[in-house]
């Protein structure tokens, strides 16, 4: 895996958090490792996850089916970034 | 200004902008709730067009906006209505383009149309899986939905996604619904607009967020700028 790429797609992952959700740019640059997500943040609510995904998606250039998505892998910003990587560089 | 317009389903309030007289653009925002979150950009850009002057309409289809239909319709009502709405500048010696925002590219298959210009145009297959996404995020990952979910309730039963009534016949239609191509009618002008995050081909690539996926309705008055300058040249070309 390319530590370029990682950051790249990590970068991206907030980017879209930031705009599905309409965060400041400060809020989504404070997003860390542990951040929590779903349940933590107000303005996550079904609509939004399936916007997030369809975004990541669009993005990304991946697909992410159904059954890949579960709560843990929105449990955190680390867990979704790292989600996304294994998706866009294998 | 609030107008109306006509179809064989009834009478439908329509917003009008700009002058009387000239090419007039007739705009279809998305299905469902991306339309609660993108018409006030809509309307940001055909008052800047107003401005540019080039006139403009913005119709309630039936089911949406102030419409008083009841129920959920079909594609091709929807089709018809917007074909009716656009009609209307026809009948009175007016060039009209048609400008559909997401799903709402998918409207204007019918409409006597001198040009089309869609912004970030997606087919009904995307639309479905995205409604599909939603609702399976809704119901939980216990049960997971199967192809054709959307006729598992009684016989004709509509389906709520997001807090909106769709009917399974409108997801079934939305299947196979593409946006208008080049290849329809390599002669009609078609131009393509978006987000420079979009990897998909386009005429054109512009800065910004889509506001169709924000959680609350936003707007965003430089980009409806942008497309309003991109839209009046578009237009002035076509007219030639």
């Amino acid at each position: 895996m390319q530590p370029d790429g990682s950051l790249e797609v990590e970068n991206a992952v907030r980017a879209v958090l930031r705009d599905v959700l309409g965060l400041s740019e400060e809020r989504a640059a404070a997003f860390r490792e542990e951040t929590p997500l779903f349940g933590a943040l107000p303005e996550l609510d079904s609509l939004a996850v399936a916007g997030v995904l369809t975004e990541l998606e669009d993005r990304l250039g991946i697909l992410i089916e159904d059954d890949e998505v579960d709560g843990e892998m929105l449990e955190t910003f680390g867990a979704l970034a790292r989600f996304a990587q294994s998706k866009a560089l294998g | 200004m609030i107008d109306h317009y006509d179809w064989e389903g009834g009478r439908e309030a329509m917003l009008r902008f700009g002058p009387s007289t000239g090419p007039v653009i007739v705009a279809a925002l998305p299905l469902f709730e991306e339309a609660n979150r993108t018409r006030t950009f809509a309307v940001t850009i055909l008052r800047a067009l107003a401005e540019r002057g080039i006139a403009s309409a913005l119709p309630d289809l039936p089911g949406q906006g102030e419409s008083l239909m009841p129920t959920s319709p079909s594609i091709l009502t929807l089709q018809d209505a917007f074909q009716a709405a656009c009609a209307t500048f026809d009948r009175a010696g007016r060039n009209c383009y048609a400008m559909g925002i997401r799903s709402g590219a998918l409207l204007d298959t019918y409409a006597i149309a001198y040009g089309r210009w869609h912004f970030a145009p997606v087919d009904g297959a995307q639309v479905l899986r995205e409604l599909t996404r939603v609702k399976q995020v809704e119901v939980g990952s216990s049960r997971k939905l199967g192809e054709l979910w959307y006729f598992d309730g009684e016989e004709d039963a509509l389906v709520e996604i997001a807090g909106n009534l769709i009917s399974p016949d409108l997801l079934t239609d939305l299947k196979v619904k593409s946006a208008f191509s080049i290849e329809d009618a390599p002669d009609i002008p078609l131009r393509t607009v978006r987000h420079e995050t979009d990897a998909k081909a386009a005429d054109l690539k512009v800065p910004g967020a889509p506001l169709w996926r924000r959680a609350e309705p936003d707007n965003d008055p430089a980009l409806a700028a942008r497309l309003a300058d991109d839209i009046a040249d578009w237009i002035r070309a076509c007219e030639g």
